[in-house]
């Protein structure tokens, strides 16, 4: 028989803040509805236990500065957990797919983490991803967000990742936080065209976005050809939702799970505890149960315009095509830096703005242009507001030995003078981090 | 010190036993009547020689009995039928789960907090008046009444739609009798709906037992309150416990016999070997694990509190069967010559019985000492093939048989001990302290259960020890069981309304939005109140830390969502020499 696993985690004990919309409230419709439905009663449907992910599960893909322990990390840590939980039972062939039913959220969550962002301080999906390509042999995986805001998280930790492809169809930046998520951004050197923008006018309703999704983001993913899909199950594209301005509707989410055939949801963000967590996690796990959703029905009515017709078809479809068109402009690092490995250097510069605690990170990305693998990734990161700097060097999975002796010469280059450093060492699974010129161990604790 | 009396039915014996000043003094083993099931507990009442314990300082305290009265009528389909109305509302399909009974389908519905979203249908109830009148007339005709049970989704948030109904039925009907669902007021809505129905089928069934055994313990001159063991472990006087209720006691009785003549601080798991059954449960610090899920029984899924017990198909009456031959009958191909049989047929072999048995191969290998050597030897013999009836095959067939028992018994710890780690958590607190990794002793009882002790001891690499009175423990459980009975109370200070779980209560909350102290308080009096009207000790009444949900509307909390309970937890009184007596 074919199963759906579950893992419900509401974090009961666990807020950003009494008034926060990230609080203990949050689920606790959502475990009355889905609960007092009998979903659990389901036969295809497996309940999972909660669990703790590891901090090398974490470092592997996202570099927490200074240091893992200057955060308070318990209840994402047990989010991602929760993910690898239902990863692992993936790949056991328990069950057939899943539903990380948890809080908080991880998709705002970027490759350096100084703080929480849009709620966000590990990034739940990304980890995941990378757990199974890790311990599973898994070579390509496809990222569907489909949270109202961009996930530009998780588009930041594979911007240059050419295995994985990530599809974020979102409200416009240009109207809603993070304000990034633009056809423009499409990836790195060695890696564009895995990264997908579909900005949505807001008003959109159940008719665009799945439009946007059969016409753009499904014919993407056919043609990437991953072996594992994962999507980003955000709700707050919902008409009730009050941080947002779109109008889709719980069996319109129903739809959108059916259409995706997602091996692994995730909940991401949703901040309509009321009007639409309740009813549109119900929709989606019975949706991934193979389960009649067409009674699931949210007891308000939209009263927000809805664009639809021809108008949000053609909008889409020209947008479509002008993603189509657009070419790289890359930055290359001119001359033979002292210090930089022999290769074609690209240089990216970014600013990220963390939300919950109100301060700018300053990023320089260089990444080594590469025709045999993903290339390996340097970055030099500065928190705005402490003054602490930081770098990352992430030699890639399946890197080709130039990149992987690249890696290891800046490595060597660095350990010594950087007051913060990590290796991700994906080809190996090996994560080693040095402060102060000390190679500190952040894994004594765990086994 | 007074006398406590305990009787267990069993599937094929029923045992009593008469316990004085915390010491057993008597005990009394009868065979069943399954159609016969009061005269069964009257016979094994009269073994016990009651007046010769009695004396000025030693009266009957109590007289509990835990029977399968109900789990019978239930798994033989003999309970009446019910009309089953339910308010399924918008969400899953009905049909996404099955219902092993027919229903009818109204609309009217509330959400999550009890909020009505839809009024019910005043045409719909009129068309469901006129059907159920008819069944009712069909119904007189053949002398039966008419049940009906109403119930609705998230009537365990408000009752308001199922006491509409029920009194517009009523109305209509004077002579039907009937229960709402949100009297069994627990999450989820489908078993909730099941759970009325049979507690109602049950109900006549269940008065007719009990009034005739308060009847005949009085006509014995026994004026000590007669109990029920209940599925949860706790006992409960007969006049309130709910018949449903008294589903599985057996096993939860085994678990309180071993409980009763344990260090009421251990940790352990029980295994208690029956004739056809082992029940396998686990203590933890004394107290018995409660199974996290309600019951099923039958092809009903019930909310009906049992504790987490494994039963498995194996006990010392087990026929063994030679894999030639009855392979229709066998539950699962052990590829060794031989299977085990799910049923008895009769007694053992090796004691006059007619088919080999597990017990058999126990006796052949010298691991018991009662029934014929010869003839369980001549037991294993029925089981190999001609030119194998010899001396070395007996050996190995009897050494595989027992392998086997003790490999199914350490299966069935595995998925206990798994599911009790793997249990959902819903808090940090909770997923940070997980459960420990412990090495639990086994506590062994039943009739033959000795002749296992060496081999299950060597394939868990754990001590096992074998409980005293192990013939009769699911009596000795029965008679010292403590009362349990819980309070779970749903708050929600926003809509000014709460709810009592276990009771179906329902009230209008006059206390602050915001009420910490005040609502622990609350919940306290209430349930210490109704545990005396229930005549059930108050004094150990244990609280659970209490949920807060502030409610928020636009950044500003309009009141809290509370979730508490207090509870009187299960547990037994313990036997002299084991700790504390009662």
């Amino acid at each position: 028989m074919k199963k759906t696993g579950i893992v419900f985690f509401p974090a009961f004990d666990w807020s950003l803040g009494e008034t926060h919309p990230e609080r203990e409230e949050r689920l606790l419709y959502t475990q009355e509805q889905i609960f007092e439905e009998g979903v659990m009663d389901l036969p295809q449907i497996k309940q999972y236990s909660p669990a703790v992910a590891n901090m090398q599960d974490v470092l592997r893909t996202q570099a927490v500065f200074p240091s893992p322990k200057h955060h308070e990390l318990d209840a994402h840590l047990i989010a991602v957990g929760c993910s690898l939980v239902l990863g692992k039972a993936l790949m056991a062939q328990e069950i057939t797919n899943g539903f990380v039913l948890v809080r908080p959220p991880g998709h705002h969550s970027a490759t350096v983490v100084w703080g929480n962002r849009g709620f966000c301080t590990l990034n739940n999906e990304a980890i995941l991803a990378n757990y199974l390509r890790t311990y599973y042999g898994v070579k390509k995986i496809a990222i569907i967000d489909t949270d109202v805001h961009h996930g530009d998280g998780t588009q930041d930790i594979f911007y240059y990742d050419p295995n994985v492809l990530c599809i974020s169809i979102h409200q416009d930046g240009r109207t809603l936080y993070p304000g990034t998520g633009f056809c423009e951004e499409k990836g790195g050197p060695n890696s564009w065209g895995t990264i997908v923008n579909i900005p949505l006018s807001p008003g959109t309703g159940d008719e665009g976005f799945l439009y946007a999704l059969e016409k753009w983001a499904l014919p993407a993913v056919e043609e990437f050809k991953p072996d594992i899909i994962i999507n980003s199950a955000g709700q707050d594209n919902h008409f009730t939702d009050p941080l947002a301005s779109m109008n889709v509707t719980a069996r319109g989410y129903g739809k959108i799970t059916e259409m995706i055939r997602p091996d692994l949801a995730v909940l991401e963000g949703g901040y309509s505890i009321q009007g639409a967590l309740p009813y549109v996690n119900l929709a989606i796990l019975l949706a991934l149960a193979g389960e009649d959703y067409s009674r699931v029905k949210e007891p308000q009515k939209i009263s927000r315009r809805v664009l639809h017709g021809e108008p949000v078809r053609s909008y889409i479809d020209n947008l479509h095509k002008y993603f189509q068109q657009i070419k790289p402009n890359w930055r290359y690092v001119q001359g033979q830096s002292k210090h930089l490995p022999a290769g074609k250097w690209v240089s990216v510069e970014k600013e990220i703005f963390y939300d919950t605690e109100m301060f700018r990170e300053q990023r320089q990305d260089l990444i080594r242009e590469c025709q045999h693998c993903g290339g390996t990734v340097f970055i030099n990161t500065r928190n705005q507001a402490t003054m602490e700097k930081a770098m990352l060097v992430k030699i890639p999975f399946e890197a080709c030995p130039a990149c992987e002796q690249a890696g290891y010469d800046l490595v060597e280059h660095y350990k010594k003078s950087a007051q913060t450093l990590l290796l991700q060492n994906q080809l190996h699974n090996q994560v080693l981090f040095w402060e102060k010129s000390k190679e500190v161990n952040l894994f004594a604790s765990e086994n | 010190m007074s006398i406590r009396i305990g009787i267990d039915v069993g599937g094929t014996y029923t045992d009593a036993v008469l316990i004085r000043s915390g010491q057993v003094r008597q005990t009394g083993k009868v065979l069943t009547k399954p159609d016969q099931l009061l005269d069964t507990v009257l016979e094994a009442l009269d073994s016990l020689n009651i007046a010769s314990e009695i004396s000025p300082k030693h009266e009957v305290e109590s007289i509990t009995v835990s029977t399968t009265l109900v789990t019978n009528a239930i798994l033989q389909k003999q309970l009446p039928e019910v009309e089953l109305i339910l308010l399924p509302g918008s969400g899953m399909k009905l049909t996404s789960l099955s219902w092993p009974v027919p229903y009818h389908v109204l609309s009217g519905e509330l959400d999550y907090r009890g909020r009505q979203i839809a009024a019910l249908d005043k045409q719909e109830l009129q068309d469901l008046t006129e059907t159920i009148i008819n069944k009712h007339l069909e119904n007189k005709q053949k002398n039966e009444k008419t049940l009906a049970v109403v119930s609705g989704k998230f009537s365990h948030r408000n009752y308001i739609l199922e006491q509409q109904l029920a009194a517009y039925l009523q109305k209509k009907i004077s002579e039907l009798s009937m229960a709402l669902g949100s009297e069994w007021g627990q999450s989820n809505f489908y078993r909730r709906s099941l759970t009325a129905y049979l507690n109602l089928a049950a109900q006549d069934l269940f008065t007719d037992f009990r009034d005739g055994l308060i009847k005949a313990v009085r006509a014995r001159g026994l004026q000590a309150p007669v109990k029920i063991l209940k599925a949860n472990g706790g006992m409960q006087p007969a006049e309130n416990i709910r018949p449903v209720e008294s589903i599985y006691s057996g096993p939860a009785a085994s678990l309180l016999g071993t409980l009763a003549q344990s260090n009421p601080e251990h940790t352990y798991i029980v295994v208690d070997i029956g004739g056809t059954t082992t029940d396998i449960g686990l203590v933890l610090s004394g107290k018995p694990l409660l199974s996290s899920r309600g019951a099923h029984i039958g092809d009903f899924l019930t909310n009906v509190h049992s504790l987490a017990v494994q039963s498995i198909a194996v006990g010392g009456d087990s026929v063994v069967l030679p894999t030639e031959g009855e392979q229709a009958a066998v539950e699962g191909k052990e590829n060794k010559n031989f299977s085990l049989a799910s049923y008895r047929l009769g007694p053992a072999y090796c004691l006059g019985g007619s088919k080999p048995t597990t017990t058999d191969a126990l006796r052949y290998l010298g691991l018991v000492d009662f029934g014929d050597y010869a003839r369980a030897e001549e037991a294993m013999s029925l089981l190999l093939p001609e030119g194998k009836r010899e001396t070395p095959y007996f050996r190995e067939i009897a050494q595989n048989i027992l392998d086997l028992m003790v490999e199914k018994i350490a299966e069935a710890i595995g998925i206990l001990v798994k599911q009790w780690r793997d249990e959902p958590a819903y808090k940090v607190w909770q997923v940070l302290n997980p459960r420990a990794d412990y090495k639990f002793p086994i506590k062994l009882s039943g009739g033959g259960a000795y002749g296992l002790a060496a081999a299950l001891a060597q394939r868990m690499n754990a001590t096992v020890t074998l409980t005293d009175h192990a013939m009769v423990v699911n009596a000795v459980g029965a008679a010292m069981a403590k009362p349990t009975f819980s309070w779970t109370l749903n708050l929600d200070t926003s809509l000014k309304r709460y709810r009592i779980e276990e009771t179906g209560e329902q009230g209008e909350w006059r206390g602050s939005l915001r009420p910490h102290r005040e609502v622990e308080q609350f919940l306290k009096t209430l349930a210490s109140k109704q545990a005396k009207d229930m005549g059930l000790d108050e004094y150990r009444l244990e609280m659970e830390p209490f949920d807060y949900f502030p409610l928020i509307e636009g950044y500003r909390t309009v009141g809290q969502i509370v979730r508490g309970r207090v509870h009187l937890p299960p547990g037994a009184f313990q036997l002299q020499d084991y700790g504390p007596s009662s």
